[in-house]
């Protein structure tokens, strides 16, 4: 079918640009400094975060401070850097976003109060020195997200919100089940447990020991679940579809990056501990995301539940490259950063399409790219570099990693991740494709992008790119520390 | 040893807590049995700490105001006026009240012998009552019933301070003590709005950024 050809778009939030334009002018009378206020706010925990980074060399860290219960060392540092980056990015586009939306306009000011405390909870678990204290930050970041998770315009957001809360109570138990057993192997030993993350591996013991083990599976497995690793990966698609656009940013770059420091300081915690243990675990948590993650792409219809089971399938990736160590840990850390900016374009620009089209179906948006160009040249980006395709830096991540796994002697694992990953990307293609690329079926009215939408999403390239290309050696050397930390 | 300074009385007291709702009580009477768990918890931490230093009257504060009080009247509003009050907090049949009974058995074994020592019961009381939560939250599909399973959950994680050498310092127990008025804040508001979204319209589709 042709353009010439196509039929009006009935959707009425596509055809009544102007007055949804002029309902948000009203709803946004004194509120307006809101958002502006909110990207001030971003802008300055970016350049703080910033600040930190270029004052602060790495031989001067760890820095201790609160009594020891926060730490600024490599790890914290570079997840501080990208989710401020990210953070301030999401601003940017809420802000430019808040005229043309009333449902925004009317709720900017709690949103933005909840965005606030979200960021603010989330940059204090990235320095928790204490893994208790961690968790229940990690928590509190949750109990921030939900309501703006209800916010959405699924056909009942708050049950979504209830099950994302849910969920990540119930995870987030089984990672205290993990520490009560910790403190468990530690009492029948004889030993004194301290959950501070420098002082907790004298705790520990070389010998085989079941409560230890059982602690750490606990732990890896709860974690897992609030990175959206199978089997407890079922709160993800559901609440990345239904939530806000903005929201579904924040959740996939930000919080996930807290989850992810969270398994780090295990993982640094048990340095030369439990090596083999944490290997099988995260390497069967691993495969199973990438298998759910390619049979729900084959299945999927609806291109943000598309970019979420894509999130599914990262997180396999991470696991797996974890799972091996120090040979694949510097590609990890690179794939990691590199998502947090893939996610964010990818929901961004997945928030413009709904805004035009109105629907999350893949079916009504064949010809992406004739009717609104640069959104759809920017998820084609988005795409490719989830895909991992050059010049993007999650190329280069994704060939450490399968390289680290070659290296570390596990030919059937590379072989089988390689088989998921071919998979994964047909069925990406074969979806989003004829989407992007196909003759348009419904004609629909595009109202005007302005250049401060498009600014953090032309960002996230400029970031990908770099990383992909030319990493600045500051930058660099975090990331081989940030790695070193973890076994690399 | 008197009873009050006996520390199995109140860990008894706290299972009863969490066993008898779990068998036999309504959602309604669900927010009294987490203040009898919140008094139980207070009863272990004061048997702990004989002196009234600056961490037990925190503690004390803590379970006081926010366990015994706050979070069971928050929860007495979430449920007033609704048809989820009159409600089992578990289903009433034979196979659920198997499983119970079979997991609590499971989970003193877990607690190495719950006879053995104060420590292993109350290692048998915290994974009886996680495992009753994770059980309601298995067999009850009413929300209100999954937030009193959570925060009987939550209260189990507290029960946990007491097996540590020294007490969480002040910032862990200002973080879990936030978790827990979170859950009952965040998961009240949510349930609420369900119920309102059940009665009205569908939301028109627009722009969601």
């Amino acid at each position: 079918m042709t353009a010439s050809a196509s039929v009006t778009n009935p959707n009425p939030a596509a055809s009544s640009v102007a007055t949804a334009t002029r309902l948000a002018d009203e709803l946004i009378h004194g509120t307006h400094w809101v958002s502006s206020a909110l990207v001030g706010a971003a802008l300055l925990m970016w350049l703080v975060a910033m600040g930190v980074f270029l004052t602060h060399p790495l031989t001067e860290l760890p820095l201790y401070f609160a009594q020891r219960y926060l730490v600024l060392d490599a790890t914290s540092l570079l997840f501080i850097v990208v989710i401020n980056t990210v953070f301030l990015g999401i601003g940017v586009y809420l802000y430019s976003r808040q005229r043309h939306t009333p449902t925004l306009a009317r709720d900017i000011r709690s949103r933005a109060a909840l965005m606030l405390l979200f960021m603010a909870v989330i940059n204090i678990g990235l320095m928790a020195n204490h893994l208790v204290l961690l968790w229940a930050l990690i928590e509190v970041s949750t109990l921030c997200a939900a309501p703006l998770v209800a916010r959405g315009n699924a056909a009942n957001p708050q049950a979504v919100a209830w099950r994302y809360m849910l969920y990540s109570a119930m995870t987030l138990a089984i990672t205290f089940l993990g520490f009560m057993a910790l403190t468990q192997s530690a009492h029948l030993r004889g030993v004194e447990v301290s959950f501070m993350v420098d002082r907790m591996g004298e705790s520990l013991t070389r010998a085989p020991d079941a409560w230890q083990r059982l602690g750490l599976s606990f732990m890896l497995f709860g974690l897992g679940g609030k990175l959206g690793l199978a089997p407890l990966y079922g709160w993800l698609p559901e609440t990345y579809e239904a939530a806000p656009t903005t929201t579904s940013a924040l959740l996939a770059s930000v919080q996930f990056n807290i989850s992810v420091v969270a398994v780090f300081r295990i993982l640094q915690i048990f340095h030369g501990f439990e090596a083999g243990f944490v290997s099988q675990e995260l390497l069967v948590m691993g495969y199973l995301s990438l298998v759910v993650a390619a049979v729900q792409i084959m299945a999927s219809s609806n291109y943000k539940r598309l970019i979420a089971y894509a999130c599914v399938s990262s997180s396999g990736v991470i696991a797996l490259g974890l799972s091996v160590g120090k040979a694949a840990a510097y590609g990890v850390v690179l794939y990691i950063v590199s998502n947090a900016f893939v996610k964010s374009l990818l929901f961004l620009t997945a928030g413009r399409m709904r805004a035009v089209y109105g629907t999350n179906a893949v079916g009504p948006l064949s010809g992406v790219i004739r009717t609104l160009p640069m959104s759809g040249f920017l998820f084609s980006i988005g795409i490719f570099a989830l895909l991992g395709f050059p010049p993007f830096a999650s190329f280069l991540a994704e060939m450490l990693i399968l390289s680290g796994i070659v290296q570390a002697g596990k030919l059937l694992a590379f072989t089988l991740m390689c088989v998921m990953l071919t998979v994964i990307f047909v069925a990406t293609g074969r979806t989003v494709f004829p989407m992007l690329w196909g003759a348009p079926k419904v004609t629909v009215t595009a109202p005007p992008q302005s250049w401060v939408t498009l600014l953090p999403k032309l960002g996230f390239v400029g970031v990908l790119v770099m990383l992909g290309t030319y990493t600045p050696d500051p930058f660099n050397d975090l990331l081989r520390a940030v790695a070193v930390s973890i076994g690399g | 040893m008197n009873a009050a300074s006996n520390p199995t009385l109140p860990l008894v007291a706290c299972l009863i807590a969490t066993v008898i709702p779990v068998f036999f009580g309504k959602l309604a009477v669900a927010p009294t049995w987490l203040s009898l768990q919140a008094l139980a918890l207070g009863w272990i931490a004061l048997n702990k700490h004989h002196a009234l230093d600056f961490h037990t009257l925190e503690a004390g504060l803590e379970v006081l105001i926010i366990r015994a009080g706050l979070v069971p009247h928050l929860l007495r509003r979430t449920l007033q006026g609704t048809r989820a009050a009159a409600l089992d907090v578990m289903p009433s049949n034979l196979f659920a009240w198997g499983v119970a009974v079979a997991l609590i058995i499971l989970a003193f074994q877990f607690g190495d012998g719950a006879r053995a020592d104060v420590r292993a019961l109350t290692l048998g009381v915290i994974a009886a009552t996680v495992t009753m939560a994770f059980l309601v939250l298995a067999t009850n599909r009413e929300p209100v019933a999954q937030l009193v399973a959570l925060l009987f959950m939550e209260n189990a994680l507290a029960l946990f301070e007491s097996l540590m050498p020294e007490p969480w310092p002040l910032p862990v127990h200002l973080a879990i003590s936030g978790v827990y008025v979170g859950t009952v804040a965040v998961g009240s508001w949510l349930i609420r709005g369900q119920l309102a979204s059940g009665i009205l319209a569908p939301k028109p589709i627009e722009d969601d950024s």
